[in-house]
Order: structure tokens, then sequence, then C-alpha cells
């Protein structure tokens, strides 16, 4: 309560500012992140920040830090304020379907950017999460032979990318009989917890581990950790996705196998240029899919900065 | 003093219902006890029992730290931006890891002790503080590109033991005395015990205060130094939600949250009953909402058993 309490104040604070120095005459976009804490998103948000400023479009950015109820309200005070656009990085698949809804209502183009509601939004830009899930999988299949034991780490249960990249990781296991489902368990995004859970992995199946699919990057990173410290990288291959710096570093390493490559920047100015079509009343594609790329050592010096 | 004997018997309650976990898990899988497994289980275990160690004493004198898990996370950070290769000796990230931890500490103890306004809000100011800090520092991003020496603290290891299994030995020996054997210890029952008591006989309450707060900063610190150089590289969001875990290690370890009553062994065990749990489950490939569920019940389990002990 009085942590909500305390944070609307902030928002509140940080939206009066904002609307006491309306100077500017370009557009307003309202912007609601996800999670600044995550460092995807991060960059998805930078590049929405530069592409603004290119523009001479004001944001009004905040951090919904994960609750979808909180994404809601700040897209109400979104709409209270009369922003020309809005650029929505939704929490939840159902729960921050409401905040797009309302400003649908109130005749405010709202984007999604990154990850999807049930509610339809008047553009979507975003990497379809299920085809990510395949790539990573199918990249293990083949490294197998089509033969071997593997394990599953997943995010935050229920949230929509790890739905949507299990549902990819399983379309193919599926295809692939020989390929075996040891095991698969939360490890919450979270690169400590990814470590414990495959220490306890190596304590229950040992040697018989032949791959492990880590849905992010940071997860991927803690596996690979475990398996280092207990002898048993060479042996089993680590694939995971996001493509962060240090999963970049690791895959030129060596260490981890394969990442898959979600083009942050891209989704971030592609989706700031959505919303200014929108603005201009310009046609836009409602789904705009930017493609993910799979990154072995093979071609990770074309992503290493 | 009639309390700490008192506590001494209610602590059956705790071992028991470890023992009778231990043994069911063996049973239920072969790989649960095996010197491997305890390896890895002490390893896991050690950054939530500092964290517990240290609110142990916050608690006995009759407080609460809701800041634990934020302040290893802005420590760790601290830490890993001076831990990189060839840059500065080893023991300039140490000291930026645990001084940080202790300024946080020193921090909560002096606006609880000024203010009076109750320990509960304090640190959850600092709380919320302390990730904002965290996050600053790093630009959001996880810092990367540790040293060899930084990481050896948390995946080295001496003898074939892991070094973060020498530390939780070496910090619960310290803490143990320090509450158990000491003039400072028996000021933290009384001052927990009843403050105004304490006061008249004498005790500086608020200096004893503002040592306990220290003390739990201080060993955050400590944990998120250690948690850092485990994961190679400081994470801002690193500890969501750990203070929970620490102060339900505490609890069931037999320390009352009214203050008073408790101790380090409780409170060791308490934390390896939390880490044996979580292992054993995921040795059985429990599903994750299951796990929530039978964790739950075994602390409220574990904690009925621990005030039957104590009532009879």
């Amino acid at each position: 309560m009085i942590r909500k309490a305390i944070s609307s104040l902030f928002l509140a604070a940080t939206l009066w500012s904002c609307g006491g120095s309306e100077t500017a005459t370009g557009p307003v976009i309202g912007v609601s992140m996800l999670s600044l804490q995550n460092e995807f998103v991060v960059n998805v948000a930078d590049e929405i920040e530069k592409k603004a400023g290119e523009h001479g479009v004001k944001l009004i950015m905040v951090d919904a830090e994960r609750s979808a109820l909180k994404q809601v309200e700040q897209v109400e005070s979104f709409i209270a304020q009369k922003v020309d656009a809005i650029i929505l990085n939704p929490c939840e698949v159902e729960a921050s379907s409401p905040a797009v809804e309302k400003a649908k209502a109130a005749g405010i183009p709202i984007v999604n950017v990154n990850s999807e509601t049930n509610a339809s939004p008047s553009a979507f830009v975003g990497s379809d999460d299920v085809e990510s899930g395949r790539i990573a999988m199918r990249y293990i299949a083949e490294k197998l032979d089509g033969n071997g034991n593997v394990l599953i780490m997943h995010g935050y249960m229920g949230q929509a990318a790890q739905i949507q990249r299990d549902k990819g990781a399983k379309e193919i296991l599926a295809g692939n009989p020989g390929l075996k489902l040891l095991a698969e368990q939360t490890a919450q995004w979270d690169r400590s917890k990814a470590m414990s859970l495959t220490e306890n992995w190596i304590q229950s199946y040992g040697s018989r581990i032949s791959a492990i699919f880590a849905q992010n990057d940071e997860m991927g990173m803690g596996a690979v950790k475990a398996l280092s410290e207990a002898g048993l990288k060479d042996k089993v291959i680590v694939v995971s996705i996001d493509a962060i710096p240090d999963a970049l570093q690791a895959v030129n390493k060596g260490n981890l196998d394969a990442t898959v490559f979600q083009n942050a920047v891209e989704q971030g100015g592609q989706s700031l240029e959505t919303a200014l079509k929108l603005i201009n009343n310009e046609p836009v594609k409602p789904t705009v899919l930017i493609p993910f790329k799979l990154v072995t050592k093979d071609n990770v010096a074309e992503y290493l900065k | 003093m009639k309390k700490i004997s008192l506590d001494h018997i209610g602590q059956y309650g705790i071992a028991i219902a470890f023992v009778l976990i231990c043994v069911l898990l063996s049973i239920l899988h072969p790989a649960f006890l095996t010197l491997s497994n305890l390896r890895v289980i002490l390893t896991q275990v050690s950054i939530n029992a500092l964290l517990a160690f240290g609110v142990t004493f916050v608690i006995i004198t009759g407080g609460i730290d809701l800041s634990l898990g934020s302040v290893l996370a802005v420590a760790g950070i601290a830490a890993a931006i001076f831990a990189h290769p060839d840059s500065y000796p080893l023991v300039v990230p140490l000291a930026a890891g645990i001084g940080t931890g202790v300024l946080f500490g020193a921090f909560n103890g002096f606006v609880i002790t000024k203010s009076k306004v109750p320990p509960f809000i304090v640190t959850l100011g600092t709380m919320t503080i302390a990730r904002g800090l965290a996050l600053i520092f790093s630009n959001g991003r996880p810092v990367s590109n540790l040293s060899d020496a930084f990481n050896f603290i948390g995946g080295g290891t001496i003898w074939g033991i892991p070094f973060p299994i020498v530390i939780l030995v070496f910090t619960f020996i310290v803490c143990a005395l320090l509450l158990g054997k000491t003039t400072w210890g028996r000021y933290m029952y009384a001052v927990g015990g009843n403050e105004l008591a304490a006061r008249a006989s004498g005790i500086n309450v608020n200096k004893v205060k503002m040592m306990v707060y220290t003390l739990c900063g201080g060993l955050a610190g400590i944990a998120g130094v250690l948690l850092t150089s485990r994961i190679t590289t400081g994470q801002p969001n690193a500890g969501m939600g750990f203070e929970l875990d620490a102060i339900a290690a505490a609890i069931i370890g037999g320390t009352s949250t009214s203050g008073g009553t408790g101790n380090m062994v409780g409170t060791l065990l308490g934390a390896l009953l939390i880490g044996v749990i979580s292992n054993g489950l995921d040795l059985m490939n429990v599903s994750s909402y299951y796990q929530l569920v039978i964790k739950g019940l075994i602390i409220v389990g574990a904690v009925v058993l621990d005030s039957m002990s104590k009532n009879r």
C-alpha cells in the first residue's frame, strides 16, 4: 500500500512537472515500459528516446515495474494529459489489455512494443517470440543429431515471453522424438537462481544432460557457470535468447553455444516511428515483425561492438 | 535471562523438523544424501544465511530490516564497479561492497534511533533508495568482466570446500559468539525483551540499535559481494525478495518477531531448512507451482512444531 502510494506520488510529480514545462510544439508521446530494471527493455527505451530526440518528439516515459495495474493507471494519466500517442511495452497479455482499450476508446493511437496484449492495439512492433523458441530448440536438435536429453529453464511463469518461447521450443521437441525432456523448471529470468537450479539438476541428472535451453541469456549464463564449475560444460549444449552483451562475449569465448538475437534497437526505433505515422494519419502496418537471428561462434563477430 | 534458556528447549522443534525433512528427501531421491549435493546445498544457502544472521540481531532487539535484498544489490554493484581485471587490488572492491552495506545499515540505524519512526517504515524506504542507487550506479545493466581474484570468493574452493561455505562457517561462528557470549549480545536481548527496563538499567539502547542495523547492513554487504562473485557479474535487480527468505529463516529458527528471543543456531537451521527444501524439490523435478505451496506449508509446519515444543 505504502509503496504504491509513494510511487504514484512520484508518478504524479513527474507527470505534473512534464505538463508544467509545456513549451515544445512537437507531438507528445506517453511511453509505459514493462521494467526499466531489465537490460533488454532499457535498450528498447534508450532507442525510443534517441529517435524521439531526432524527431523533436516530447516523451513522457514511465516505468510500470512489472505491474499491469500500475501500467493501466499510467495509461489513464496519459489519456488525462491528452498525449498524441502512446507506446506500451505490456507487462502482461491479459492484465495490460485494459490499457490498450482505454487508449483506443479515448481516440489516442497506441503502439504495443515487444510483447502483445489480448486487446489489439493500433499497431504492434516486435518479434514473434514463438519463433525464438523454435530457433533455439532447432539448433539443439541439429547439434545433437535429434538424440539426447534436454532441460528447459523457464522465465516467470505466465508471462507472454515465457509462454511463447516455451511453445516454440515444444513444437520442435514434438517433431524430434529422439529428444527427451528430462525436466523443466522456472528460474524467473534470474542468473543466480538459474545457477542454483542447474547445480541441483547436475546433482539429479549428472552426465545424462545433453542440452539446456534457457528462455533468456541471464539464465543461460547462470547455467553455463554451474556447468563449468562441475566440469560438464564441454558435454552440455547451452542455448538462450536475447543476445545481451554478456552472452555475446560468452558465445565468442565458446562457453555459451548459441543465443538468439532480438533486435532491441529496431523494436524501439520502429515503435516510435510507427507512433509518429499514426499521429500524422499516415498508413501503418498493423504488425511490424522484426526477425530474430541465431548467433553462434561463426557469426558472433557481427554482433560484438 | 529465563527467556533465553526457554528458547534453547524450543530449538529442538526446528532441529527435529530439519532432520525429518532430510530423512524424507533421502528416501525420495538417491542423489539427495551425497557429499557433492551437500556441497551444493551449503553453497546455495550461504547468501541467505548471511542475511538471516544479520536480521536475527535486528529482530532480537525488536526491530526489522526490509532493505536487505536491495542493500545486497547496491553493495554487489559497488563491488563489481571496482572489480574489473587490472584495475584495483582485490581489497578495493571488497571494501566498496562491504562498506556500502555498512553505510546503509548505519543509515537505517541512525534514522530509526533519531526519528523514532518504526523500523518497518524506515527500512521500507531504504529498500527503494538502495534499489534505485543500484540501478543508477549500473545504468540498469549488469556490470560484467570481473577479475579472477574477485570471482574466487564465490566460485573458488579451498581443499575442495567451496569458498562461500568457508565464509558461511566463519561468519556463523563470529555471529554466534557475538550474540551468545558477549555483553553486547546480552544487551541486544535486553533491548528486545523490554526496552524501558533496558534503558532504566543503564543500557545505551540507541547505541545497541545502531550497532545491530550496521551489523545487519555489513552482512548484507558481504552477501552482495558473495553473490556478485558467484555469478561473476553485478546485477542491479539481484536479491529481490531475499529479505523475506532471510526473515523466514530467522523466524523458523525460533526468533520471535516480538523481540527478546532467538539465536544463531536456530537461524542457521532455518536457512538450511529452506535451502534443503528448495534443492530437494528441484531434484525431484516438482513443478514450480507446487514448490511454492510445499515450501509455504513446510515453513508453517516447522513454526507450529517449534511453538508446540516450546509450550510443552
